[in-house]
């Protein structure tokens, strides 16, 4: 696990439709310490997704610099693990596969890859689902693999892009505290990217909110863990910092 | 009488499922059966539509003189390696095309203008180039193959989620690894579709080749048998084309099709 | 607009680059005119073709024929696919033998219907029926028995009567299948007409191919290879192509090649 540096970000392209520059990201700082959990939350777009994707080597970016544990960004690679809105597993890969998938990209051997996701997969609970494919799980299920599946591949930063938006509200809290759990255990560094002002405050260390592409403030969350949401519905902190969040970025 | 009825109907369902392929026979009986009635009655007349009895008789000789079973040969065998050729060679340009870009932009139109020529206008330069010949019918199965194949390639290469593409990168898949991992089995449900497109359009062709340049097979068969005005070997060869390519596509490219697609979830039929 | 122009010209910049090529190596190559022929001399062809007539009566006596059989293969396809598909068990009854009828589409007629009908017109319009008539019914029976009861329910529930359900339920629901069936359909019947007619008339662009082999006639040959290439081209990509995607792909269906 290392630590993420984002300097004077920025990112303009082209609109052929309105045949104009557009700036989608501006001017964006940010540290992320080592191990540490943080939240980037906006409206739709505000450049959130954009960013994630630059960190993780999508697109490319146009200015400023992004670094990983020292080291600036050139494309996609394993040491940024991603975890997609839309879950992104392999159809034709059983769950077990797509988690060993990772390691069998850096030459680990079957035995050892296989022991490794299914290390991983006990840890989601998601034994039992080894041996089927993807379409046969629930969306809250198929995310399971998928966050499972970014971690097994032991990445210096995890990134995550809205991953429980496309689940139903029930299954996206239990989701909420199984990831509050595992990072505990684990302790990645993670960038999770939402517009749910109380899943940010839920899951995070530090809340960043975001609005047209420029920070407008950075949140420090002290909340005590494990949390847990029948812990947290009524605690007063919890309500205050998320308040505070939801004015934030309201008003912008 | 209705109870029996009922009881005969149940029995007819119970015996369809436990052999689907008894399901798929069935609605010939009547057919066979119309068929055998208008030629007895002597409707049409003999030399026109012969009966079933005559066909049957007929290939009980034609087996026996060993000409059917050498003819399908031929033609199963010609089907096969003009398939063979058309899937090496269609499955890495569809991937070339549907991946590159340039290559897109500068090859998409040729192929489907060439597509649009059809096998067959082939036919008439191809035997001045090769003459009668095996080599003939092989390119022009192997050209009629080839276009489903490769289009429907890079339809499925195309329509891979971005987003598996980014997750396998950002996993540290290499660019050749992707191909293996990503972009071949991703096209892989569109690749069968394609193949099994593209078989149904070769049997054709092979069909019309032997008939028209052909010595030997089952399209020769028939139109050999046309020119000597026995209408009964063409029934004959008509049915078992039926039969075979019946064979070929429900149990061997359907249940392929099926078993890439539907566990995966990436078809729904 | 100005994109539009622009990627029909990215289109047609492949076929620009492979004529150049045509004009270039085969003089340069000094190819025998018996084997390939050169650009201008299928260019004068077509010329001479146009002007004495025998091209466009080529043309027009296989499109006539394409017309013939299509219409009346549609007229009597729709209505009985939609009869059979409106009953669950008559459908799953008769699909196997559609199937059947649909694999022996086009070519595998030809010799029997030379034989009942005699070479020319009629055995040739025959073949197109039939490779148009089968895949049809076909089709259209898979796609109004695909159609979810609940959409028939709901339509019923909502006060449609036989003809309504007919109309708005069953021909709207099973347009996709049906158009995809037609555009199958005619892929194999363009291929089956060119084949009858080598062998069956002696008028149409088959026939033309045909003859023009026994002569060496290399470049009449090309000439009917590309009219046969660009009237398909035409036809699909201008005709079929866009109503198959004006229904498929805007009810959210999938696409195809």
């Amino acid at each position: 696990m290392k630590d993420l540096t984002i300097r004077n970000l920025s990112k303009t392209y082209f609109d052929p439709y309105a045949g104009t520059n557009v700036t989608a990201v501006h001017d964006v700082s940010l540290k992320v310490e080592q191990g540490e959990f943080v939240c980037i939350v906006g409206p739709s777009g505000c450049g959130k997704t954009t960013i994630l994707n630059m960190i993780a080597g999508f697109i490319p970016y146009t200015g400023g610099e992004i670094l990983v544990g020292g080291r600036p960004v050139k494309g996609p690679g394993p040491d940024r693990g991603v975890v997609f809105q839309s879950f992104a597993l392999f159809p034709w890969r059983t769950v077990l596969e797509n988690v060993a998938f990772g390691p069998k990209m850096r030459g680990v051997r079957k035995v050892e890859r296989e022991q490794i996701a299914h290390e991983y997969l006990a840890l989601a609970k998601l034994t039992e689902a080894a041996g089927r494919y993807p379409a046969e799980l629930s969306g809250g299920m198929q995310q399971r693999v998928g966050v499972v599946r970014a971690l097994a591949n032991e990445p210096d930063v995890l990134l995550m892009d809205e991953p429980f938006a496309s689940v139903d509200a029930q299954t996206r809290m239990t989701l909420q505290e199984e990831l509050t759990r595992i990072w505990q255990e684990k302790r990645p560094t993670v960038i999770f990217i939402t517009h749910d002002v109380a899943e940010a405050v839920f899951l995070a260390n530090r809340v960043v909110a975001l609005s047209k592409g420029r920070v407008l403030d950075d949140i420090a969350v002290d909340l005590p863990r494990p949390r847990s949401w029948d812990a947290l519905n009524d605690d007063a902190r919890f309500k205050e910092l998320s308040n505070r969040v939801l004015q934030l970025v309201r008003s912008a | 009488m209705k109870q029996f009825l009922l009881k005969m109907w149940s029995h007819c369902v119970r015996l369809a499922a436990r052999w689907p392929s008894i399901a798929s026979i069935a609605p010939f009986i009547p057919v066979v059966a119309a068929w055998w009635i208008v030629t007895e009655l002597q409707i049409f007349p003999r030399v026109f539509l012969p009966g079933p009895v005559e066909v049957v008789r007929s290939f009980g000789s034609l087996v026996y003189t060993g000409i059917l079973p050498a003819y399908l040969q031929d033609s199963i065998v010609r089907l096969a390696v003009g398939a063979f050729w058309g899937v090496a060679l269609g499955i890495p340009l569809g991937i070339l095309v549907g991946l590159n870009k340039r290559a897109r932009t500068a090859l998409w139109p040729l192929l489907l203008f060439f597509q649009a020529i059809g096998d067959i206008a082939w036919l008439p330069i191809l035997v001045i180039w090769f003459g009668y010949g095996l080599t003939t019918i092989t390119v022009v199965i192997v050209y009629t193959v080839i276009f489903p194949v490769v289009l429907n390639t890079v339809l499925g290469v195309r329509s891979i989620p971005i987003t598996l593409h980014r997750a396998a990168q950002s996993l540290g898949a290499s660019r050749i690894r992707m191909l293996w991992e990503v972009v071949l089995p991703g096209a892989l449900p569109n690749i069968v579709t394609g193949l099994r497109n593209g078989l149904g359009y070769g049997w054709r062709a092979l069909i019309a080749t032997e008939i028209i340049v052909g010595t030997s097979g089952i399209g020769f068969l028939m139109f050999d048998a046309r020119r000597s005005g026995s209408v009964v070997e063409i029934l004959l060869g008509m049915i078992i084309l039926g039969i075979l390519w019946y064979i070929v596509d429900s149990w061997i490219l359907a249940p392929i099709e099926r078993a890439t697609g539907q566990r995966w979830g990436l078809v729904t039929r | 607009m100005l994109w539009r122009l622009s990627s029909a010209l990215w289109f047609c910049a492949p076929f620009m680059v492979l004529l150049v090529l045509w004009a270039v190596f085969i003089p340069y190559f000094d190819v025998n005119p018996r084997l390939f022929p050169h650009l201008s001399s299928v260019v004068q062809a077509g010329i001479e073709g146009v002007e004495d007539g025998t091209l466009i009566r080529h043309i027009g006596a296989s499109l006539l024929r394409v017309a013939v059989g299509t219409v009346l293969a549609l007229l009597i396809a729709v209505p009985l696919g939609v009869a059979m598909g409106v009953s669950p068990i008559i459908s799953s009854f008769l699909t196997p033998l559609f199937r059947f009828f649909s694999v022996l589409a086009g070519i595998a007629w030809i010799p029997i219907a030379t034989l009942w009908f005699g070479y020319g017109f009629g055995a040739i319009t025959f073949v197109i029926f039939n490779a148009v008539f089968f895949i049809v019914t076909y089709n259209t029976l898979l796609g109004v028995s695909t159609i979810p009861l609940q959409v028939r329910n709901a339509a019923a529930s909502l006060g449609a009567g036989r003809w309504a359900m007919l109309t708005e339920v069953l021909l709207p629901g099973a347009l996709p299948n049906i158009v995809t069936g037609i555009r199958t359909g005619l892929g194999f019947a363009w291929r089956g007409l060119i084949a009858a007619e080598m062998i069956a008339t002696n008028v149409g662009l088959g026939y033309m191919l045909f003859v023009a082999r026994d002569f060496y006639r290399t470049e009449v040959i090309v000439l009917g290879m590309i009219v046969i290439g660009v009237l398909w081209l035409l036809l699909d990509r201008l005709v079929l192509a866009p109503i198959e995607r004006a229904t498929i792909e805007r009810w959210g269906m999938v696409q195809r090649a």
